[in-house]
């Protein structure tokens, strides 16, 4: 009985000339954007090869400098693209490639891809997780909204009912023939990028197994999408009705919650604007130790401490440089001051997440789209680990450099100049996005929120179904 | 077997079935006649289990259907006043899919003889529903019952608007069924048809089954008669 209802459904869709245009618009869609797609990915990762290479060869080959003076002309952090962002771009294009590592100062991301941009990128970009998220479940509701309806308006509900078919056996017959080809374009869009990720430079990062996460995550939002057109299409009596209601589903879904949650969410939680956020660092820093400034209250405090620890009268007489210990001690003051500060952020933005993660009970898009871009890495999540990778680099860089600079010469001597071959003694800056366990991990809640919609959707679908 | 006790139907205070006793065996073909709104398709809907009595029970083959809603349609087929079927789908797939639902799945070469029993031309066996007449339709519709074999046949008013022809060939293909052992209940406005095919013959007037006969006992001018005066048309009376 499923299957019949199952190969009558699908023979009329295959029927349906509107069902072929749509399926076909949609199959262009993905090919273009994954194609647009893959063109960024190749060109935004060959980019970041050939700076990363070309500031390394600069940073090595910057000739006998004072440790200091290195410090201050500084490396860049550049930010590979992720594989999977051939899939789900993210916060990418606002998140900033490259982070400029220097003394004294932890600086943002720079160089997005948005900030290249002109207002008309507003608009958005025509990318594979724009018709993931949206178009897919828009499809669904264009196939599925007269699912039922049909029946009791061509009145063959009524010979059907009199076949004695259990009302279940009927719904999952029209769930599999709705589901199925959503199934076959998710199957297709995902053995399409694993293809051509295992063909593209830089592979080495790639996992088939984050790619069926993905293809798992997208297929739990689609059952949900297709659940819901059909519970709405069941208890429609005309398919004007049930299309309405479904358009209304897929909007509320899709555009209004996530919008209303960030607004929400940037309300209960708000960031601190730029300015206040640089002054109270600011503040901060000036209540401490200046590693620059040897008249500095802190710093006297230091002098006296080290001169009493190492049991001499003047700073001269220290195995040390003491120039560089107060500057190492002031980078570890500006760190720890960084530190609270970003931990202020962190905490908003985990309060926004749990905001996000509660209002993800009105739309099943919403933990959707952070699982996909966890799992993509192109998540903020991945974005404050790589700048906190970045950050831990900067205190470990002006650690060697003030090291090397104390070791290496005496009280008052900053005529020193290491030689050439220091530079290449620290290591390069290398960053591992989160595996794939922690992810999972960090997004649980989300997991739990989507298979809860899925369960939900599909008792109250199968539960609720009345063909009397 | 078709059987009604008390079956009765109330719309807040309109009663549209008022105490129905019906007892339908095989080899039988019981007509129900009366004007609109008389009751015979609430008659229909209660025995299909489509909608619930207000008191009394309805029976296929000795089943309550309000009890045994899915079992009752194992021995029980229904044609409608208005056969709708799938217009993208061909005679052959319709039925297939209304056979397949109710648990009997057809070969391809099955089907194209229960439409050829049916009296479809074989050239509309593989044409889409959407180019076929009424009569046509209905043929499809009485392939679907057929290739059901069920043991109790309800037809709504299934020979409207079919033409002489095919309402001939429809009034011995039920004659065909009966003889096989089929209970059928036909609700009718049609009085020749009703004759020429019925085994029995009730007139329904306000949800109450007014007259009962066996339709050898009464010829078609006396049946006309009955049926007007139960229906209290004066002026027709003779």
């Amino acid at each position: 009985m499923i299957r019949n209802t199952f190969i009558k459904e699908i023979t009329e869709l295959a029927r349906d000339g509107r069902v072929k245009i749509a399926f076909f618009i949609v199959l262009v869609l993905l090919g273009i954007s994954t194609w647009i797609s893959s063109r960024q990915y190749n060109s935004t990762n060959q980019q970041y090869a050939e700076a990363k290479n070309a500031e390394r060869s600069i940073w090595n080959n910057q000739g006998e400098k004072n440790p200091h003076s290195a410090a201050h002309y500084g490396t860049y952090a550049f930010k590979p693209k992720y594989p999977l962002s051939l899939i789900d771009q993210g916060v990418d294009k606002y998140a900033g490639t490259s982070i400029f590592l220097e003394a004294h100062n932890r600086n943002e991301a720079q160089f997005s891809q948005a900030a290249d941009q002109t207002g008309l990128a507003r608009f958005g970009d025509l990318t594979p997780d724009f018709i993931l998220l949206f178009i897919i479940p828009l499809l669904i509701v264009l196939l599925g909204y007269n699912a039922f309806t049909k029946e009791r308006e061509m009145r063959t509900l009524v010979l059907i009912k009199s076949q004695g078919i259990a009302p279940w056996k009927l719904v999952l017959g029209k769930w599999t023939a709705l589901f199925l080809p959503i199934l076959v374009i998710m199957a297709l869009v995902i053995v399409g990028a694993g293809i051509i990720l295992s063909n593209l430079e830089d592979f080495g990062v790639f996992r088939w197994s984050n790619l069926g996460i993905l293809f798992l995550v997208y297929i739990c939002y689609y059952i949900v999408f297709v659940n819901l057109v059909l519970i709405v299409s069941s208890k429609s009596k005309k398919s004007s009705i049930s299309l309405v209601l479904s358009l209304a589903i897929w909007i509320i879904a899709c555009f209004v919650a996530p919008k209303a949650a960030s607004n929400f969410a940037e309300t209960k939680h708000p960031y601190p604007t730029r300015q206040e956020f640089a002054a109270n660092i600011l503040k901060d820093k000036q209540e401490g130790l200046d590693g620059h400034d040897p008249w500095n209250k802190q710093a006297k405090l230091l002098e006296q401490e080290v001169l009493r620890e190492y049991n001499v009268d003047s700073l001269h007489q220290l195995p040390f440089n003491f120039d560089a210990y107060r500057m190492q001690k002031g980078e570890e003051h500006n760190a720890e001051v960084y530190f609270k500060h970003y931990k202020y952020l962190k905490s908003q933005f985990e309060g926004q997440t749990k905001v996000y993660v509660g209002l993800a009970t009105l739309s099943p898009f919403l933990p959707t789209r952070f699982l996909s871009m966890g799992v993509a890495n192109t998540d903020y999540s991945t974005h404050w680990d790589f700048s906190d990778a970045a950050e831990d680099y900067r205190i470990r860089m002006q650690a060697f450099l003030n090291n090397d600079f104390a070791k290496n010469s005496s009280h008052g001597d900053w005529s020193y100049k290491a030689e050439e071959a220091t530079w290449k003694k620290l290591p390069a800056f290398e960053y591992s996005p989160p595996q794939l366990a922690e992810i999972l991990s960090r997004n649980s809640s989300n997991i739990i929120v989507l298979v809860a919609w899925l369960l939900g959707s599909f008792s109250f679908l199968f539960i609720t179904i009345k063909l009397r | 077997m078709i059987t009604t006790d008390n079956l009765t139907k109330q719309y807040g205070e309109t009663i549209v079935l008022n105490q129905l006793n019906l007892n339908i065996g095989a080899n039988e073909i019981y007509c129900l006649l009366g004007a609109n709104g008389a009751g015979k398709t609430t008659t229909i809907n209660l025995l299909l289990g489509f909608i619930k009595p207000t008191s009394g029970s309805a029976f296929i083959n000795g089943l309550c259907v309000s009890e045994e809603y899915i079992k009752t349609k194992q021995y029980l087929a229904y044609i409608p006043e208005n056969l709708m079927l799938y217009p993208t789908l061909t005679a052959v797939e319709n039925l297939k899919y209304f056979s397949g639902i109710g648990g009997k799945n057809l070969s391809k070469s099955q089907s194209e003889d229960f439409l050829n029993e049916a009296g479809l031309q074989k050239n509309a066996f593989n044409s889409r529903i959407s180019t076929f007449s009424k009569g046509m339709r209905q043929k499809v519709g009485i392939s679907i019952a057929l290739a059901k074999d069920a043991k109790s046949l309800l037809l709504d008013e299934p020979t409207s608007g079919l033409d002489p022809k095919s309402s001939n060939e429809f009034g011995q293909l039920l004659h065909k069924l009966k003889d096989n052992g089929v209970s059928i209940l036909m609700a009718t406005h049609d009085l020749f048809r009703a004759k020429d095919t019925g085994t029995h013959i009730g007139i329904m007037k306000n949800g109450q089954l007014r007259q009962e006969y066996a339709t050898k006992d009464i010829s078609l001018p006396e049946l006309e008669q009955a049926y007007l005066e139960a229906m209290n048309y004066k002026e027709f009376v003779s």
